[in-house]
């Protein structure tokens, strides 16, 4: 029996789902081993229960939450597909913003002023604290990165078919970005998240000329304390440090903490 | 074996003649100001001038990153095949430095020891070394001299030394050297080891850092400093990320990882790059770590380089004074400050 | 170069490449622990105490004790408890699938140190299978050893490996087993409860001609040398075989590496002795 599979998503861009749409090369032997039931980006079709829940994006309403507690009631095993799911991502940065000015910026003064006295739309004050799905259920494995990387995708499927569990290092960014040969960004005069961002994705932004932006999360073993003073001594003022942490760490303990 | 004198000029065009028949790798410039062993193209610039040393030893090129051991298959017939896969092509790497050499002596050492390592033997007995001396310190971190790294040309098939004239004095130092130098117009040269000499004796002095004892008695100091704060001190910072590690020139431990194939029958086991300075390092299968503890790793990976392996193999320290892993450290860790602590905890107590 | 060619790949063959051995037999031991039995193309010819590299191909390889006595042929027994993603794959496995075998590596124990004397086995859980390579052989010569005993101790009824074994070793081996528990936690049970240490001092032992053999978790060593120390037993006359994580088996990869020794090559059996001053040892 081929196990069902399906992908959902919550407040995301679907980003993740596309990368996956894009490993053509390998897509069509992985669906021949496995048995698509649910997958928005590219068919429709409903079933009860599923072996294997790719779910994409963050939770922010009442709604959200029951969803994913029925999602997880109906599915043997729930992956976290991508930043979003793993750690809130970017519209994590809300979280430190008050839901009515959030409110203003995107729909401006008229509005905000209208909604605040309309009790219908009072229920939106409360829905906005971002949060990564394992705050709300019970999540088997992490395919972390804003977007997922192709290849721990194949890792995780291939896992899952066999029966064993994915195995994900607990290594900095730092290790791939050596493996690859590259200048460290601290020499070229940047700074980097790198030293306490889950690797995996085979340090794509620095090979190519960018720095780490921490999308993965941070490691368990993350030394926070020298993170920041390595910042502070390249000079950014902490204003700035707190923001580079809320890119993508927003919903993380971390985040709320720098 | 033979000491030969040419320009610089004829070592360059002698590089780029056998670029054009073989893999050559050698130092280039990249990045904003690092440099990396890279293949010598037709338009790639060779100037045996100074350099820092590069992101990654050349040792690397001998153990990549990440390298297939073997690849199976399962027939129909229920048999299942095993295969090495072995690298055995021919390749040069020019422009090593002294301590880089003495890097690929210490890991030759290591890795053909007891059991060989089939995958490095085959890569490293089809690879030719050209070394290069250096006659001023890279930089101000380098500590090669205090580690006796600086004057190692063992391993060399080739060794150039640059001369006050601007001219340089080639060593063949092997048969496959002699292969390398056939057909080109330097000039013999009688008095090759005493013109050695002369280059040594005009060096700067001291030659980078240095350390207030000589090599022996670092050993002894770091053997006896188990309990130490200075362990703890020096992790206060670090981020357990491996670089420390994945960049130097003498360590070698490696992760075995399996894959499997799509269509269920075949696959491949690969080895990575491992480090002791991450966190899992040590950890056994039923989840117990042996150094759970960043200074407990510190002290390990420093006494594996001025304990253990020098204890194991009597060929002196297992640290080159490259210098690599103070200079990339994120955290700004440098072995070479820790051993100097060692140094200093020494004489206190 | 085809010389060269085939000595490289000779080398590999003997170090990183498997041989394929079948699985001809597989017991449940315990609700974790399963017993297979496995035949290579190649007689094993090992000694007490050795370990051998077995890997599922495509997913990933990990060091397991023998637990077979060196009987010089080409069969492998060994306990595989279920604990990671290689063994819980292992524990999927049936008669006639196939394992990849490299080995056997490590010092293991040596009979010579043996003869002669008192022999004491201290073994906690799983500690029994390596220690198993041992006490089959000094069984099978009993007239060339003194005293006999044999303390195994595990955390409760349910996880006592070999059971039938010890039965027969306690009524017809010329040996004393000391079964012990950590708790029956209300499982029937008619041997003792206890730490694998609590007997030793109530031991008769002559200190001075006694050896003594120990396998078990990282906490148990600390305390059962502390005892033995006490009863007067020197560091020399024990033997430890230690736990460590191992990707090449050869001394290559640096996972088993305790201070200056590599726990693959110079291990995973040591003399105390050549322990006590290497503190990452036990810990």
């Amino acid at each position: 029996m081929k196990p069902k599979v399906a992908f959902f998503d919550f407040a995301s861009c679907e980003g993740c789902q596309l990368a996956i749409l894009n490993c053509e090369d390998i897509l069509l032997d992985i669906l021949n081993l496995v048995n698509l039931v649910e997958f928005r980006e590219a068919i429709s079709e409903k079933a009860p229960r599923y072996d294997i829940a790719f779910v994409e994006g963050s939770i922010h309403r009442d709604e959200d939450i029951e969803r994913l507690q029925n999602l997880r009631s109906r599915t043997t095993v729930l992956v976290a597909l991508g930043a979003c799911a793993c750690n809130g991502c970017v519209q994590a940065r809300s979280n430190f913003v008050a839901p009515a000015v959030n409110y203003e910026a995107v729909y401006g003064e008229d509005a905000r002023n209208r909604v605040q006295v309309d009790a219908d739309f009072w229920s939106l004050w409360s829905h906005t604290r971002v949060r990564p799905l394992d705050a709300v259920v019970k999540v088997d494995a992490y395919l972390r990165g804003c977007p997922v990387v192709p290849a721990e995708f194949l890792h995780l499927v291939k896992s899952m078919l066999r029966g064993t569990t994915p195995y994900f290092p607990p290594d900095a960014v730092c290790v791939e970005c050596k493996k690859n040969g590259n200048e460290c960004v601290l020499e070229r005069g940047e700074t980097c998240m790198g030293p306490i961002t889950w690797g995996g994705c085979n340090s794509i932004c620095v090979n190519n000329g960018y720095v780490c932006d921490g999308c993965r999360g941070t490691l368990p073993h993350a030394n926070i304390q020298s993170h920041i003073t390595l910042m502070r001594e390249h000079n950014i003022k902490d204003e700035d440090i707190r923001s580079r942490y809320r890119l993508f760490l927003g919903a993380e303990p971390i985040g709320r903490g720098v | 074996m033979s000491y030969h004198l040419a320009t610089q000029q004829n070592v360059i065009n002698w590089i780029r003649g056998l670029a054009s028949e073989n893999p050559v790798y050698f130092p280039e410039k990249y990045g904003h100001a690092s440099y990396r062993f890279a293949k010598v193209e037709a338009d790639s610039e060779i100037q045996f001038e100074h350099y820092t040393p590069t992101v990654l030893p050349p040792v690397k090129l001998l153990i990549p990153a990440r390298e297939e051991l073997l690849s199976f298959r399962k027939h129909s017939d229920g048999k299942t095949e095993i295969n090495p896969t072995l690298d055995e092509s021919f390749r040069v790497i020019a422009g090593v430095r002294p301590c880089d050499l003495k890097g690929i002596f210490l890991i030759d050492l290591f890795l053909k020891e007891g059991v060989a390592d089939a995958h490095y033997l085959a890569r490293r007995e089809n690879t030719a070394l050209i070394g290069w001396a250096c006659t001023a310190p890279c930089d101000s971190r380098v500590f090669c001299a205090a580690v006796d790294s600086l004057h190692h040309s063992e391993g060399a098939d080739v060794f150039i030394t640059p001369l006050k004239n601007g001219d340089v004095l080639l060593e063949i130092k092997t048969r496959l050297g002699e292969k390398l130098a056939a057909g080109t117009d330097w000039q013999p040269c009688d008095d090759g080891p005493a013109k050695k000499v002369g280059v040594v004796a005009s060096m700067q002095e001291p030659f980078g850092r240095t350390f207030p004892v000589g090599v022996q008695d670092i050993f002894k100091k770091v053997a006896k400093n188990w309990k130490s704060p200075i362990w703890d001190k020096h992790v206060e910072r670090c981020f357990s990320c491996g670089t420390c590690n994945l960049v130097c020139p003498t360590c070698y431990c490696f992760d075995v990882n399996d894959d499997m194939n799509l269509d269920v029958t075949s696959g491949n086991r690969t080895r990575t790059w491992d480090a002791c300075m991450l966190p899992h390092f040590a950890v056994v299968g039923g989840g117990h770590n042996f150094r759970p503890d960043p200074a407990a790793r510190q002290r390990h990976r420093v006494k594996r380089k001025f304990e253990y392996l020098p204890e194991k193999f009597g060929h002196g320290a297992v640290c080159v004074g490259c210098g690599r892993c103070g200079r990339q450290c994120t955290a700004k860790i440098d072995i070479y400050d820790i051993i100097l602590d060692l140094i200093n905890e020494g004489e206190r107590s | 170069m085809n010389t060269a060619a085939s000595r490289y790949d000779r080398i590999a063959r003997e170090t990183f490449i498997p041989q394929i051995g079948k699985i001809v037999e597989v017991a449940d031991m315990t609700a974790k622990d399963r017993f297979f039995r496995v035949v290579l193309e190649n007689p094993l010819g090992h000694r007490p105490g050795q370990f051998v590299m077995v890997s599922v191909l495509g997913l990933g390889e990990a060091p397991i004790s023998i637990s077979n006595g060196p009987t010089g042929d080409n069969i492998l027994e060994m306990v595989i408890r279920r604990i990671g993603r290689l063994t819980r794959a292992i524990h999927e496995l049936n008669v006639g699938d196939e394992l990849g075998i490299r080995g056997p590596y490590g010092s293991g124990f040596s009979l010579d140190d043996f003869y002669d004397r008192d022999v004491l086995f201290v073994a906690g859980g799983l500690g029994l299978v390596p220690l198993r390579s041992l006490i089959v052989p000094v069984i099978a010569e009993r007239g060339r050893f003194g005293d006999i005993t044999l303390i195994s101790g595990c955390r409760n009824p349910a996880e006592e490996l070999y059971r039938d074994q010890l039965e027969r070793w306690t009524t017809d081996a010329g040996m004393d087993v000391i079964r012990l528990v950590d708790s029956t936690e209300n499982m029937p049970w008619k041997f003792g409860t206890g730490l694998v240490t609590e007997p030793i001092p109530k031991m008769t032992m002559d200190a001075e001609k006694i050896v003594v053999a120990l396998c078990g978790p990282p906490v148990m060593y600390k305390f059962v040398i502390k005892t033995l120390m006490l009863r007067g037993v020197k560091d020399t006359q024990i033997f430890v075989d230690l736990e460590r994580r191992m990707k090449c088996g050869v001394g290559k990869c640096g996972h088993c590496q305790i201070n200056n020794i590599y726990c693959c090559q110079d291990g995973p059996v040591f003399r105390f002795s050549d322990l006590s001053a290497i503190p990452e040892a036990l810990q």
